[in-house]
């Protein structure tokens, strides 16, 4: 049919300009990077074949398992936090009688949507040891002040609160649009069974959040394994290597040494992980559905 | 109906939120607080939390220090032409996708899609290789082209373009209306809220950027707002005043444009949490 091939001509007229973008500017990128991962390169000497050199080399060096581990306690310590905050703020904002939701809302989301780069400048003033915000707080309990972010100690913890603090509007808002989906008709039967606040929690909202939930966890759990910025900022990675995360150990590797062979084949490590986790992610989703 | 706890426990509950939100919003009391104050009195113990300097010189010192209007300018520039741009190419490949059959439209649309399973670092050091390559080091195009088309935005519009009823395009082509014809007069219109979601979205993204503004632009004539107030804040350690008063022209107009366009914005949160 002439009407059926013009429209596929047209089509594809709509889909070129959007689908160019994306292959040369991302899964061109994306092939060309697994492909370098097994040169070695500078830059200014030419390309060398070395196979798996780059893999064996990462995967034999206490940096790159340093750099890893410190990724994953940034993780373990930021998820966790940021979801049971969250989650309690959700359940205090979906009550019926509650006024000025909106204002709220709009007030626990402000360090969403605010750049993590500006908001790291303001938190490292808040870190400051000795004139800084947080110190003067802890003082006024008796509390001695620590170096945040010049103590390997405290240096982590100092960038875990920030990422806590920066996501705890988003697991709201996501929590809040799973609790609203739960049919209200559960929580009247309940009430005429006699049963507890807590009781009716366990066994109507926790359950039923728990596909929520999942999605939560691993969308934060990506998130937080990409942290960059906030050490960009606040930490560069020190003191001596404390918090020298992976995606910053990458670019360290990349732009300060040049190493784009051996940069490169922890971008695809990092990558293969994160895919793993972003599978997960689909199928939960598509589950999510299910439930509506 | 649930009923309404007692008037003791609601103000309780009420308490809770109004002390987490000030806690949630201190940093930026705290920032602005700061921008008011004299230098010497950001170094006193105990520290003052009220503002004591009722002038704006900190800002006078920001921006002489650095180049903020130049950044700001630049930053404007860059997010608007993304936005622009992701509207125009994500909106026709939403549009093309969702009304015509044909063969490997599915193939594409995971394609598309797919980018989303890519984070920006992994591909960060070819992609700088790329623009490099095209001489586009130290330009705006560097922070233009690679965004220009987004997963997300040809995800929310599809969904959106597929809830519109085909019966109102057959009646325009039965007129002898062409397709672009549609898309531009019947399509667009009806879809402005999810064209301002995505609007919302690309132009928030770009404005926040870190990463690749500081791989690819050296120059900092050329640099963009973040990357500019981080690299001035370590440029000057102990200006805390001028610090403040630079992350306060950063953040602010960020915040009062949040307050205006919040609806808009969470519904496009939850359409990700929902429809995933």
């Amino acid at each position: 049919m002439k009407r059926k091939g013009k429209d596929t001509l047209f089509a594809w007229f709509t889909i070129l300009p959007a689908l160019s973008i994306q292959v040369v500017f991302i899964y061109a990128p994306l092939i060309w990077a697994i492909f370098i991962s097994f040169f070695r390169w500078n830059m200014i000497r030419p390309m060398r074949f070395v196979g798996l050199a780059n893999y064996e080399r990462m995967f034999s060096k206490a940096e790159f398992w340093d750099s890893l581990r410190i990724t994953f306690v940034y993780v373990l310590g930021t998820v966790p936090t940021s979801i049971f905050i969250g989650l309690g703020l959700a359940l205090l904002m979906n009550m019926e009688w509650l006024k000025l939701k909106g204002f709220f809302r709009t007030a626990f989301y402000i360090p969403v949507i605010t750049a993590m780069a500006a908001a790291a400048v303001i938190w490292s003033w808040i870190f400051e040891p000795s004139y800084g915000f947080l110190n003067w707080f802890l003082s006024l309990f008796g509390i001695e002040g620590v170096g945040w972010l010049s103590d390997p100690d405290y240096s982590l913890p100092a960038l875990m609160i920030v990422g806590v603090w920066k996501r705890i509007g988003y697991n709201m808002v996501l929590f809040l649009a799973g609790l609203q989906v739960i049919p209200k008709s559960l929580y009247e039967v309940a009430d005429i069974d006699g049963a507890s606040k807590f009781s009716k929690f366990w066994n109507i909202t926790w359950p039923l959040l728990s596909p929520t939930t999942l999605f939560v966890v691993i969308l934060q759990f990506i998130a937080s394994f990409r942290v960059f910025v906030s050490v960009s900022v606040m930490t560069q990675g020190g003191p001596s290597k404390s918090t020298r995360v992976i995606t910053y150990y990458l670019y360290q590797q990349a732009f300060e040494n040049m190493k784009f062979g051996y940069s490169s084949a922890i971008a695809v490590f990092m990558f293969a992980l994160m895919l793993i986790f972003t599978i997960l992610q689909f199928k939960i989703s598509k589950r999510r559905t299910f439930y509506k | 109906m649930t009923k309404k706890p007692h008037l003791t426990k609601r103000i309780i509950i009420y308490l809770i939120l109004v002390a987490v939100m000030i806690m949630i919003n201190l940093p930026f009391l705290w920032m602005v607080v700061t921008s008011f104050k004299t230098e010497k009195e950001v170094f006193t113990w105990p520290i003052k939390f009220y503002p004591t300097l009722f002038s704006f010189e900190n800002y006078e010192g920001a921006f002489s220090l650095m180049p903020l209007t130049r950044l700001l300018l630049n930053t404007l520039f860059i997010a608007g032409s993304v936005t622009v741009l992701q509207l125009i190419l994500n909106s026709l490949a939403a549009y093309g996708l969702s009304r015509f059959k044909f063969k490997g439209r599915d193939v594409i649309f995971i394609i598309l899609i797919g980018t989303l399973m890519i984070p920006r670092e992994v591909i960060i050091i070819p992609l700088y290789i790329i623009i490099n390559n095209m001489g586009l080091v130290d330009t705006f195009q560097s922070q233009i082209f690679p965004f220009a088309s987004s997963a997300f935005g040809i995800f929310l519009l599809r969904q959106f373009f597929l809830g519109i009823p085909d019966e109102l395009e057959d009646a325009a082509l039965m007129d002898g209306a062409s397709r672009l014809q549609i898309f531009w007069k019947i399509i667009l219109p009806l879809s402005l809220p999810a064209l301002w979601t995505t609007a919302i979205f690309s132009f928030l993204a770009s404005w926040n950027s870190y990463l690749w503004p500081l791989v690819a632009i050296n120059d900092s004539n050329k640099q963009m707002i973040q990357v500019g107030l981080s690299q001035f804040s370590s440029d000057w350690m102990t200006q805390w005043t001028w610090k403040m008063a630079a992350t306060t022209i950063a953040v602010v107009p960020i915040i009062i444009f949040f307050f205006f366009i919040q609806k808009q914005y969470v519904e496009g949160i939850r359409g990700i949490g929902i429809k995933g």
